[in-house]
């Protein structure tokens, strides 16, 4: 599903060259669920940014979904982005005057759906939520962990091959974060794809597996037997 | 379609959102298109061809027969009496005619009011009205030289008689009566290129059209130049004495007859050089209603120094709305960030600001015709000699929403252009 072979990232200054990612090798396969653990500034975002091609690379390569994204212009890229990446932000970036049914809409319209499509795949994601009852309401009218389940329905519209969540947990108390991760689970027990990247150390341990990343390289790469709760047995370091 | 209403959608939604930039950034490029197009109404009034059917075949005629003993003056307009009589008598153009410019005050003979109206007079010849094509309303032209028979103008027809077909009454001026045969209906024509000479390019047409040899038999007023000695003692004594006053027209359908045209006037001038009337070289000059206008300078270089000025302001004002549109959408970036990241193509987001373009420029449109408007009404408050020059037509209003159209989109453009090339990185957490 997604295979970074050797890649590099750096960001130049006039006078200083920083390594956000050297020699970064990863394979996710289809229905993994990835957790990216890894001290601040060690280069998990600039990762999740090359991932969700937001951002370029300066070497390696890059497959997602078997497509080579090296030499895609911006068009190809775009569609990548649109069709096979759903995006789970730390902060949900829902557009705070849209209401919830229009802003999953938002990246259905790029796709040139017709309306009735739109529609369906928008009920279809807010059921899977568990807030179909709520799509006129702003985002302002909903908590944060409401909030957060519309990012990810706004992500699962768009039917999309892999997941991809910074933080989703961040700005949500331990209640919400739980539902989250539930819900976050739900998908993957489905079928979904999903690279999380969380500072929580449970909730690295409770997904399948735990890639942690110091100085743009990863450094340790747990697999844990798949459970949801907090008793996860490292089969292999 | 469907993107593009939805882009309409989202542009609404901006407009209402950031209303108070908006009123801000529209108010700027419209008081920029607004001067512009307030200019443009002058200059396009001002350098209308008033005939545009026939401007090419009707010829202003200049003739050397300025007896004044400087060669390097420049060639006098306006021709003598006698020199009028001879282009008049020519069988080569369609229709010639002479005329000068008087004034007198008017009245309805059989009125029990004394008061009078002020009248200002074309003295001329028959061959004035298929010339210039002055539209009669009732009636038709005199029959004879020196007949006491006048044609009207709509404007005096109704403030006389009260409109209607007033023909065969009479006029009062100066104790004479004078018969109404003709009455024109309202005529405009801008500029009033028959009548360019003396800084009256933008007066309205004339009330009262007379005989010349009538005019000058009841010795109205004339503004004459001369450069002899003979003593003149009144108006009508100007037959035959070098007195400058009177401008001649020819219509001539083709360049034969053009040509004929300039060997006559060229034979006339010549035989009175000979004759030790004239000391300058030949510099006889039939020019047609356009380059008479270009030549009388009726656009004036202070109105082409002002229409690069407000050119100037418009781009000002350009710079000031692109700059605004910067901030705004540096402040909407995340908004921009997020809809490339789930999946805009760049081209989609530019097209979205294209949208909002056409619509700031469709709403810029409208204020920046109401400035136009205002500004041209305090123009003619300020400078009345304006009042005339500045209409707004449909051809105006027409380049008034291109022009808010295009300043929108170029103000958009920068800003946009940036806008598409943020690093989506850096917009998203």
């Amino acid at each position: 599903m997604l295979n970074m072979k050797n890649i590099s990232r750096i960001y130049r200054s006039d006078t200083i060259q920083t390594h956000a990612l050297r020699d970064f090798n990863l394979d996710v396969k289809e229905g993994e669920f990835v957790a990216v653990t890894g001290p601040s500034g060690s280069g998990k975002s600039t990762f999740l940014n090359v991932a969700g091609l937001l951002d370029s690379f300066d070497e390696g390569s890059y497959e997602l979904d078997g497509v080579n994204i090296q030499g895609l212009n911006d068009d190809e890229l775009s569609r990548l982005r649109n069709e096979k990446i759903g995006f789970i932000f730390q902060n949900y970036n829902l557009i705070p005057d849209f209401n919830l049914f229009d802003n999953i809409d938002m990246p259905l319209r790029y796709r040139g759906f017709t309306a009735g499509e739109r529609k369906r795949r928008i009920v279809n994601a807010l059921e899977q939520v568990g807030l179909a009852s709520r799509a006129k309401y702003l985002p302002s009218q909903l908590s944060g962990g409401q909030q957060q389940r519309v990012a990810i329905a706004r992500a699962l519209a768009g039917e999309p091959k892999i997941l991809l969540a910074d933080e989703p947990t961040g700005n949500l108390d331990s209640l919400m974060a739980r539902q989250v991760m539930e819900l976050l689970h739900t998908l993957n027990d489905t079928g979904s794809t999903i690279i999380m990247v969380t500072h929580d150390p449970d909730q690295a341990r409770s997904v399948g597996r735990n890639v942690q990343v110091i100085d743009g390289q990863i450094t340790d790469h747990s697999v844990y037997a798949p459970t949801h709760d907090n008793a996860t047995i490292p089969v292999n370091v | 379609m469907e993107m593009f209403n939805y882009y309409l959608k989202l542009s609404v939604r901006n407009l209402i959102r950031n209303r108070l930039f908006f009123i801000l950034m529209i108010s700027t490029l419209a008081i920029g298109v607004g001067v512009f197009l307030a200019n443009i109404a002058i200059i396009k009034t001002m350098s209308s061809d008033p005939i545009p059917h026939k401007s090419d075949r009707i010829f202003n005629v200049s003739l050397n027969v300025w007896t004044g003993d400087n060669p390097d003056a420049k060639l006098i307009e306006v021709m003598r009496y006698d020199d009028a009589m001879h282009i008049l008598k020519n069988d080569i153009a369609t229709h010639t005619m002479v005329h000068y410019q008087s004034q007198v005050y008017a009245r309805d003979i059989n009125s029990k009011s004394l008061t009078r109206h002020q009248a200002v007079v074309r003295a001329t010849t028959p061959g004035f009205f298929p010339l210039t094509e002055a539209p009669f309303a009732y009636g038709g032209v005199w029959q004879q030289d020196h007949a006491k028979q006048i044609v009207i103008g709509d404007t005096l027809n109704q403030q006389v008689f009260g409109g209607g077909n007033n023909v065969g009454k009479a006029l009062e001026i100066d104790g004479k009566a004078f018969e109404v045969v003709g009455i024109l209906k309202p005529w405009e024509l801008k500029p009033l290129y028959y009548h360019a000479a003396y800084g009256q390019k933008f007066k309205t047409t004339d009330d009262i059209y007379a005989p010349i040899e009538t005019a000058l038999d009841n010795e109205w007023a004339i503004n004459v130049r001369s450069t002899s000695t003979d003593r003149i003692n009144s108006v009508s004594d100007n037959r035959g004495k070098n007195g400058y006053f009177i401008q001649a027209f020819v219509q001539l359908e083709n360049p034969q007859q053009k040509n004929a045209m300039q060997a006559y006037i060229d034979n006339y001038s010549q035989h009175r050089q000979e004759q030790g009337e004239v000391l300058r070289a030949n510099e006889n000059r039939l020019l047609d209603v356009n380059q008479w206008l270009d030549h009388k300078e009726v656009v004036d270089e202070r109105m082409i120094a002002f229409a690069l000025a407000t050119s100037l302001f418009l781009a000002v004002c350009i710079f000031n709305a692109s700059s605004l549109l910067l901030a705004r959408y540096h402040s909407a970036r995340f908004e921009t960030g997020l809809r490339r990241a789930v999946g805009a193509r760049m081209k989609d987001v530019f097209y979205q600001g294209l949208v909002e373009s056409i619509l700031i420029g469709c709403v810029c449109a409208v204020f920046s015709l109401f400035f136009g408007w205002l500004f041209l009404q305090i123009s003619t408050r300020l400078f009345p000699a304006l009042e005339r020059t500045s209409d707004i037509d449909f051809s105006l209003i027409a380049i008034g929403i291109f022009v808010a159209l295009v300043t929108s989109f170029i103000s958009m453009l920068y800003p946009l252009i940036r806008s598409c090339r943020t690093p989506l990185s850096t917009t998203l957490k």
